[in-house]
């Protein structure tokens, strides 16, 4: 029994009963199929616990009987958002096992598609983080400029979902005739309406009550629960697989000029462009994780610009696929890239067949939701799906 | 009778809907439904504030009163939000406490209001001719604390100053303490348990 | 209108009649309203967000899609929940439905001598605010009873809010009946009858922030975004009425379309000259007061209020919603302080400048109405009798006093 000299003893609070709420798996807000149980008291969540797995989809064991080639589809239905980045994540895993890589113009239209999928799949992020915070209308906007980008992809390859575009030892097709010229115009298009998404969110003061200083991340946490992608660099950690990844996925940026998008001395770069950081903000906090991803889609333009330019003056041959059946080295080979949502691995061991013998996937989203139930403790039950929105997760590449 | 007095017919049905509802409060045992027979039992008392020509009283009627029995539904689904639809059995005690306190005030209202002269019935005829006055300032002058009903008379100079203020105070802060007393009932010390320490 | 039958028909029936076209009127108006305000909201949305919104129900522009909804929502199925309290579950969407029609009788929709109101009721303002208030016993009872953790959320919130921005509204709501000096709504409307300078919302700069504050009270009370946090999508499912389906869905989005309206109405007639339009068309025409005048000022009310609507909307697709502490915050530390700061101004600025409006650049008009009650002929006379013994005893003038000063505003 407390007495009123435990300091821990609230005096003269409400009683209430405390409630397990199940938010999810059918939720507007939980992306997909989470599934959220809450412990709240009135409006305060003390504690949230995620229960994943209602999109086990057997994906890792699928791919231990089938060759790699063939398995290309079920990486897209990973992280389906980013389906073009998945594809080349696995591409890139098997020809490091492989020892073998696409020509220089094969390099640069990768670098072209995968760009392109970075940004269709932050337009996602930042218009459903919208609709997590209850405004509707970025969602459309956001869409109206994605579907772009999948007129795009339905081009070059005859898909807008999952792609199977980005193959071992290059592409499936190459990019037929005047999509350049296309892909640069939606591009013009497409960079002054960020300003556009700045004034309806990132500026917006009702958005910034609702993500500044909410679910702070600091650092170390953010680094101790081995989170990746934008909610790493939310957090300030200046740490981009492009950049610092293996030889393997940063050959295929040589030569590119892009800065890794992350706070440092208070200031983003070339951040005099866009929104100032409001006062509320905290480093680390869901304002943050927002406003990196709107500042890696605009670099992302940049980058899909420059390979633009160097895929239209490199020559010869977009690459070779490797052959369906062909036999794999033996050994084993992991590979992480940089998706849209954080380093997406891939581990591969081979026992010397066409069909590799383990097939294992890490996944970006499962190590940042990891820290949800830190970040949600004794928040309000609003700021649920403002956290759980500001970590842009996709259930797909979670259960897998 | 060549002409139905409708003004009493439609004083019996709000009537018998305040009853009724009233009796209804009684006889539920589920906390929430009895609060919103309350709220039924206070709006057709309302409706006769209303029929009587007092459109300030019956909105305040609303207003407070059936605003008020929200707080108390409020308060009712807080508490019992984890059981819910929570009974509540009457001892055969508390029926007779209840009743000896009921009739006793019933009786207490029946003397007063036969008791005054003013407020004895008077026939149809006369009541139609009496003028209501359609309008809120008498009662709002009187709860500021002006007669204006009875400025016109000089000898009573004193009701002119004094109206309601003193009683409508009164009521304001015995308000104020069962605020406060529902209030305190519905809080209790305890550990903050729902910090979970992990 | 019961006068009026009551020449040719007995009067039981006379007053029956008239009773039944009232409320056959304003339950039309409501419903009416809401299938167009339902299409409205489609289309807004539709084009703020780059949309066409319906396009092909009943013909071009989609204005038959309400009757298709409702058509939908008839043949689907009445769900309730197994373990929900079913009397009130039923009843919910009645209630607040009742709530939102019947604030529509005491709003005025043409003004004069013979106003079109269903029941004029002195304290006009009183009415409707305190029967709007009654909305949220609806939603009360529908997240209690639906035997949902979502919908009891929802609930709560919203009597949290309702209960909460009744007082800024209120207070809001009395800076118009000072300058009227009367509750009632058509004395209020046609206290601002001539030109838009009359109207109370420029009568002075407390006025105008009034109304601002007094749009937002009334968008947060009628549970608009961004302060909809009792149905919160992306929170609550779909807040209060999570286990509604079908026609029960629909009577709560009727009620909630007819309070927005009705707050519109009510912001219309307190601060945006009711139906007097910015321009005097009616006393142009030298028709106010006929059958055609009222006519032109209902409809002047009418576009007003769905004015207000369609602004409503236009907030909430532009706005994310606010989180609970901060709909609070916003209540009780920004609207009710500047509401009761601007109620003194309003009453000082009276008292600095009395008979002029339009921010004091222009003389008020005499009142239509002598607002003078009943009782302050007397009182009047009373006070000057009494006049020399108040000096006299060099006391402060007596409450009666003061207001009678200012309810004379004009006059």
């Amino acid at each position: 029994m407390a007495t009123v000299d435990d300091p821990r003893t609230i005096e003269f609070d409400v009683r209430t009963d405390e409630m397990l709420v199940n938010m999810g798996p059918q939720h507007p807000s939980t992306h997909g199929v989470l599934r959220l149980v809450l412990r709240t008291d009135g409006e305060v969540v003390s504690e949230i616990t995620p229960h994943i797995g209602y999109l086990h989809r057997c994906a890792e064991k699928i791919g231990e009987n089938l060759t790699p080639r063939q398995w290309i589809p079920y990486t897209d239905r990973m992280d389906y958002l980013a389906a073009m980045n998945m594809n080349l994540g696995w591409a890139l895993t098997v020809e490091k096992l492989l020892k073998y890589g696409p020509p220089e113009k094969g390099r640069h239209l990768r670098v072209i598609i995968s760009e392109l999928g970075r940004i269709a799949s932050h337009l996602v992020g930042m218009g459903a983080y919208g609709l997590d915070l209850g405004t509707f209308s970025p969602f459309l906007y956001a869409f109206r400029e994605r579907e772009k980008i999948l007129d795009l992809f339905e081009e070059a390859c005859g898909a807008r979902l999952t792609y199977s575009y980005l193959t071992v030892g290059g592409a499936t097709a190459d990019l037929p005739p005047g999509w350049l010229q296309k892909c640069e115009a939606f591009l013009d298009e497409l960079e002054p309406i960020v300003d556009e998404y700045h004034a309806l969110l990132t500026t917006n003061a009702i958005f910034i009550k609702r993500t500044a200083g909410i679910g702070v991340m600091p650092q170390e946490m953010a680094i101790d629960f081995g989170t990746s992608g934008p909610v790493l660099r939310g957090s300030g950690v200046d740490h981009d697989l492009r950049r610092d990844g293996e030889e393997t996925y940063t050959a295929m940026y040589d030569g590119y000029a892009f800065e890794v998008i992350v706070q440092k001395n208070g200031h983003y770069p070339k951040d005099h462009d866009y929104p100032a950081v409001p006062t509320e903000a905290v480093l680390g906090d869901c304002w943050h994780r927002f406003y990196v991803r709107m500042l890696e889609l605009v670099q992302s333009i940049d980058l899909v610009r420059q390979a633009i330019d160097r895929y239209s003056r490199s020559e010869g041959s977009y690459g070779e696929p490797m052959k369906l059946n062909q036999k794999l080295p033996k050994g084993e080979v992991y590979l992480e890239t940089e998706a849209p949502r954080g380093q997406m691995g891939f581990y591969i061991v081979s026992n010397g067949e066409a069909i590799p013998w383990r097939v294992r996937a890490r996944s970006s989203s499962f190590c940042n939701l990891s820290v949800a139930p830190e970040l949600c403790r004794s928040c309000l039950i609003a700021d649920v799906p403002a956290i759980v929105g500001s970590l842009d997760i996709v259930m797909g590449e979670i259960d897998r | 009778m060549n002409q139905i007095y409708w003004p009493s017919v439609f004083f019996l049905i709000f009537g018998a809907l305040a009853c009724g509802f009233a009796v209804a409060v009684l006889l539920t045992a589920n906390i929430v439904r009895m609060a919103f027979y309350l709220v039924l039992s206070l709006a057709a008392t309302a409706g006769l504030f209303f029929l009587a020509g007092q459109d300030f009283v019956g909105a305040m009627q609303l207003l407070i009163y059936v605003g008020g029995t929200l707080v108390l539904l409020i308060f009712g689904v807080m508490l019992t939000s984890q059981e819910r639809f929570v009974s509540m059995k009457t001892m055969a005690g508390d029926w007779l406490i209840g009743l000896g306190a009921g009739a006793a005030l019933l009786f207490l209202l029946v003397i007063a209001a036969t008791s005054v002269p003013n407020w004895r019935g008077r026939d149809a005829a006369e009541v139609q001719q009496m003028q209501v006055e359609k309008t809120a300032a008498p009662i709002a002058m009187g709860l500021l604390g002006a007669r204006v009903d009875q400025i016109n008379e000089p000898a009573q100079a004193n009701i002119v100053r004094s109206g309601y203020l003193l009683h409508f105070e009164i009521v304001s802060i015995h308000l104020l303490v069962v605020l406060i007393g529902a209030a305190y009932l519905a809080r209790a010390k305890r550990k903050p348990a729902s910090v979970p320490t992990t | 209108m019961g006068a009026f039958f009551d020449q040719y028909l007995p009067t039981w029936l006379a007053y029956t009649l008239a009773g039944l076209i009232h409320v056959g009127l304003i339950i039309n108006l409501v419903a009416v309203g809401a299938l167009i305000f339902i299409w409205l909201e489609r289309k807004i949305s539709g084009r703020i967000q780059d949309r066409l919104g319906p396009t092909r129900v009943g013909g071009k522009f989609g204005w038959l899609q309400t009757l298709a909804d409702g058509m939908k929502l008839l043949t689907k199925e009445d769900l309730m929940p197994e373990g929900a309290d079913g009397f009130l579950f039923r009843i919910a969407p009645y209630v607040s439905f009742g709530a939102s029609i019947t604030a529509f009788i005491a709003i005025p929709f043409a003004g004069g001598d013979y106003p079109w109101i269903a029941q004029r009721v002195n304290t006009g303002v009183f009415f409707v605010i305190a029967v709007l208030g009654l909305e949220v016993f609806g939603v009360i009872l529908a997240g209690y009873s639906s035997a949902s953790k979502w919908s009891l959320f929802g609930a709560m919130r919203e009597a949290a809010q309702v209960v909460s921005y009744e007082v800024p509204l209120g207070m809001c709501a009395v800076v118009p009946v000072l300058l009227a000096g009367s509750m009632d709504l058509v004395v209020i409307g046609d206290q601002q009858a001539g030109w838009f300078t009359n109207w109370f919302i420029f009568n002075d700069p407390a006025t105008f922030i009034t109304f601002w504050v007094y749009f937002t009270c009334a968008t947060a009370s009628v549970n608009r975004a961004p302060f909809d946090l009792a149905e919160a999508e992306s929170e609550l499912v779909a807040g209060f009425h999570t286990e509604y389906s079908g026609l029960r869905w629909s009577f709560f989005f009727m009620a909630e379309y007819g309070s927005m309206f009705s707050v519109s109405i009510l912001a219309s007639i307190l601060f945006l000259g009711g139906w007097h339009g910015p321009i005097p068309i009616a006393s142009l025409l030298h028709v106010d007061g006929t059958y055609f005048g009222n006519l032109l000022g209902c409809l002047n009310v009418l576009f007003k209020g769905t004015l207000g609507v369609a602004i409503m909307m236009w907030v909430r697709w532009t706005l994310p919603r606010l989180r609970i502490d901060q709909v609070m915050a916003t209540c009780l530390k920004y609207c009710t302080p500047i509401a009761a700061v601007m109620f003194l101004g309003a009453a000082l600025w009276q008292y600095a400048l009395p008979g002029r409006n339009f921010f004091g650049l222009s003389r008020a008009p005499a009142a239509v109405y002598n607002v003078s009650e009943g009782w302050s002929a007397g009182a009047n006379a009373a006070i000057e009798k009494s006049a020399p013994v108040e000096t006299v005893n060099a006391e402060s003038p007596t409450p009666v006093a003061v207001v009678l000063t200012q309810s004379n505003r004009g006059g």
